[in-house]
């Protein structure tokens, strides 16, 4: 941010949005976003060097066991309505449009810890998510992923009999003639990037982090 | 007076209707909330509490935390609650020991005291884990229950029927495939000496799990019913329809619900106490009359980690000291470290050393974290160390117990993250004699000896 040409003030302004953010401060980080909206700070530069970094912190914390999923939970929320208030100052041609991902836990699995935690630092991250749940059957996934016109369909399977469920996903898009259509990552305890291969998926993350590292990659 | 699952389901469709993300970050603010009402405090440096007020404390917060939150029903998005008297009523009709296994191979699972000289149940196995073939999973657990230092064994699955076609979770090859590896099952222990010994498997989906159930050739009367409730503090139909059937035909139910050290519970004073509200889910809305008290890290792949065994062998302590319940701990069930290494066998060590202390069973089976879907990544030994294990550390008191697992973490915890992959059966064990090759039985004597030398009295 040194080489910016913003005056010490206006840094001032997004560093402490930036760790209000990070402090999981709503109603702080909404007062200083909306100083921000008011002032003439770039609203992209803005978003980059306060959500997009807060993020980034925030994940380290949570890599380290400084912040827990709540946090990253509710930190979500409060990236979104910063968001939405710095944004307000962007020309809707100039808008990034977000990446969209949908997520879920296969057919005939409960288990939701991995997938809840990708999915808070997707979120985190910068993409909408939309979160299904557990145990989706793959005609659902697939139903939603083309609704919400999707960019990526993110599968987690913590159980070696509902690991097929993600090849049944990635196989029923290519029968549709959508495959195309859809990056797919998979994820999940049992999971590996050979099996991630074997079924042609276009990614895999061993944790959140690397989920996220995936997702970035794939849809730069 | 129980309070019958017809009225919990009852209210699984009059309760609130809830926002399950709501739920979720309530777990977290409450727990915030109760940790600095009842003063509890996680020190790294004391991962055994050897004293005891702590966990009354986080017993205290546990049943707060249940009677204020309730239980998340997923299928019908409302919550469950109970009174305060339920739940008094609940704990205290509770049966004071549940029979298992048949003929000479009965056990009778009884509340253990913290650091009580009951015998605790030691249900061994390569829990749940994908097997190659039909011989190869036989084998394997037949070797398993051939260790006269465990009550029970438990059972696991074969991905492919007929060597083609995937079992999947939902379909009909689970319920085809869970049956056919129940009787296997129950094979082995016949072959193994103990026709009446314990034989345990769960299936992802309940029809699967309901269809092991057969008195002549699957699981029994005499076994129990697994039902497990999802992390944290929720409930399917699907759960329930395990109580359903486990009630219809008198079978013995126990229940596992883990708290998430890092997940909703956030860090691990309250996770401790997610789990002690976990446990009271399981017997009063899943109906359990025994149940594992227990964790789950959300960054390490073990169950053997310093919070852990904070986390669960708090949590049980103050369910142990608190009630008359039958809790069994379980921890230490899955190293991060493989079969075949010194760390898998430390891992296994100190939680299953703690969970005894605490007043703990041992019943969830002994295996490597993640298996993936390697097959028979699991051999009988580790099943006999589970056992010599639980049964040595009977009676040990608090001080010991802290000095072992403080001992055994200084073995492997800068590993813990990052652990050796470990060996299949194929390359650890004589097939024909079913015995553990040379090097793998001098290895798991040295760390024999070595914990012979920090105190563990072993029988033998």
């Amino acid at each position: 941010m040194a080489s910016l040409n913003i005056s010490q003030e206006q840094k001032d302004l997004i560093d402490s949005l930036r760790e209000a953010i990070v402090a999981i401060d709503a109603e702080r980080s909404k007062e200083i976003a909306q100083k921000i909206a008011e002032s003439n700070i770039d609203p992209k530069i803005a978003i980059k060097y306060s959500i997009a970094q807060a993020a980034e912190i925030l994940g380290k914390k949570f890599d380290c066991g400084e912040v827990f999923l709540p946090h990253l939970v509710m930190a979500g929320d409060i990236m979104e309505e910063v968001g939405s208030i710095l944004e307000k100052n962007i020309p809707t041609e100039e808008l990034t449009k977000k990446k969209i991902i949908v997520i879920a836990t296969v057919q005939g699995d409960v288990h939701s810890v991995g997938k809840n935690l990708v999915a808070v630092m997707l979120r985190s991250a910068g993409f909408v998510i939309h979160d299904m749940g557990v145990d989706v059957p793959s005609a659902t996934i697939i139903q939603r992923a083309k609704e919400v016109k999707a960019d990526m369909i993110a599968l987690s399977s913590l159980l070696t009999t509902t690991m097929p469920y993600q090849k049944e996903v990635i196989d029923d898009l290519v029968s549709m003639g959508i495959r195309d259509k859809f990056k797919v990552i998979i994820g999940g305890g049992p999971v590996t990037r050979q099996y991630a291969e074997s079924i042609k998926a276009d990614g895999y993350g061993t944790d959140a982090i690397e989920a996220v590292e995936e997702a970035r990659k794939l849809l730069a | 007076m129980r309070v019958p699952l017809w009225e919990i389901l009852s209210r699984s469709k009059e309760g609130p209707i809830v926002e399950e993300k709501q739920f979720d970050l309530s777990i977290f603010k409450k727990t915030q909330e109760l940790q600095k009402k009842y003063d509890i405090k996680y020190d790294p440096e004391k991962p055994v509490d050897t004293n005891g007020d702590l966990a009354d404390r986080v017993y205290q917060a546990g049943v707060e935390l249940f009677l204020y939150i309730g239980t998340y029903c997923s299928t019908t998005k409302r919550i469950i609650k109970v009174t305060e008297k339920e739940l008094r009523s609940e704990i205290d009709s509770l049966p004071p020991e549940v029979v298992l296994g048949q003929g000479e191979d009965r056990v009778k699972m009884v509340h253990r005291d913290v650091e009580g000289n009951q015998e605790p149940i030691v249900i061994a196995g390569v829990q749940t884990a994908p097997f190659s073939d039909e011989e190869m999973m036989f084998k394997i657990l037949m070797g398993c229950a051939m260790n006269r230092c465990i009550d029970g064994i438990w059972g696991g699955i074969l991905l492919k029927i007929d060597e083609k076609y995937d079992v999947i979770a939902g379909a009909p090859s689970e319920i085809y495939q869970y049956r056919k590896t129940a009787e296997i099952l129950r094979r082995a222990v016949i072959a193994a000496g103990r026709p009446g010994m314990i034989t345990i498997n769960n299936a992802p989906t309940s029809p699967a799990t309901i269809a092991m159930f057969d008195e002549e050739r699957g699981l029994r009367r005499s076994d129990y019913m697994e039902v497990t409730g999802m992390s944290e503090l929720k409930v399917a139909y699907d759960d329930f329809n395990r109580t359903a059937f486990a009630l219809a035909h008198e079978i013995p139910i126990h229940g596992t619900h883990s708290s998430v050290i890092g997940g909703f519970s956030g860090n691990p004073e309250g996770a401790t106490i997610v789990s002690v509200a976990g446990s009271l889910q399981l017997t009063t809305i899943q109906k359990a009359e025994c149940f594992r008290c227990g964790a789950v890290e959300s960054r390490v792949k073990s169950r053997g980690t310093r919070t852990h065994l904070w986390v669960a062998g708090t949590a049980i302590q103050a369910i142990s000291r608190n009630t008359k319940l039958i809790v069994d701990g379980s921890m230490g069930d899955h190293p991060g470290a493989g079969p075949g290494t010194k760390q898998n066998l430390y891992e296994s060590a100190a939680g299953h050393i703690l969970s005894t202390v605490m007043g703990g069973h041992s019943t969830e089976g002994n295996r490597k974290f993640v298996v993936g879907n390697v097959c028979n990544f699991g051999t009988p030994l580790e099943s006999r160390w589970m056992g010599e294990v639980c049964k040595a550390a009977v009676g040990m008191d608090r001080e010991l117990g802290s000095h072992i697992v403080k001992y055994l973490l200084s073995k492997y915890e800068d590993k813990v993250a990052d652990p050796p992959e470990g060996e299949t059966f194929e390359k650890l064990y004589d097939q024909e004699k079913l015995q553990p090759l040379p090097t793998y039985w001098k290895l798991y004597k040295e760390v024999k000896e070595e914990l012979r030398g920090q105190g563990l009295k072993f029988k033998d």
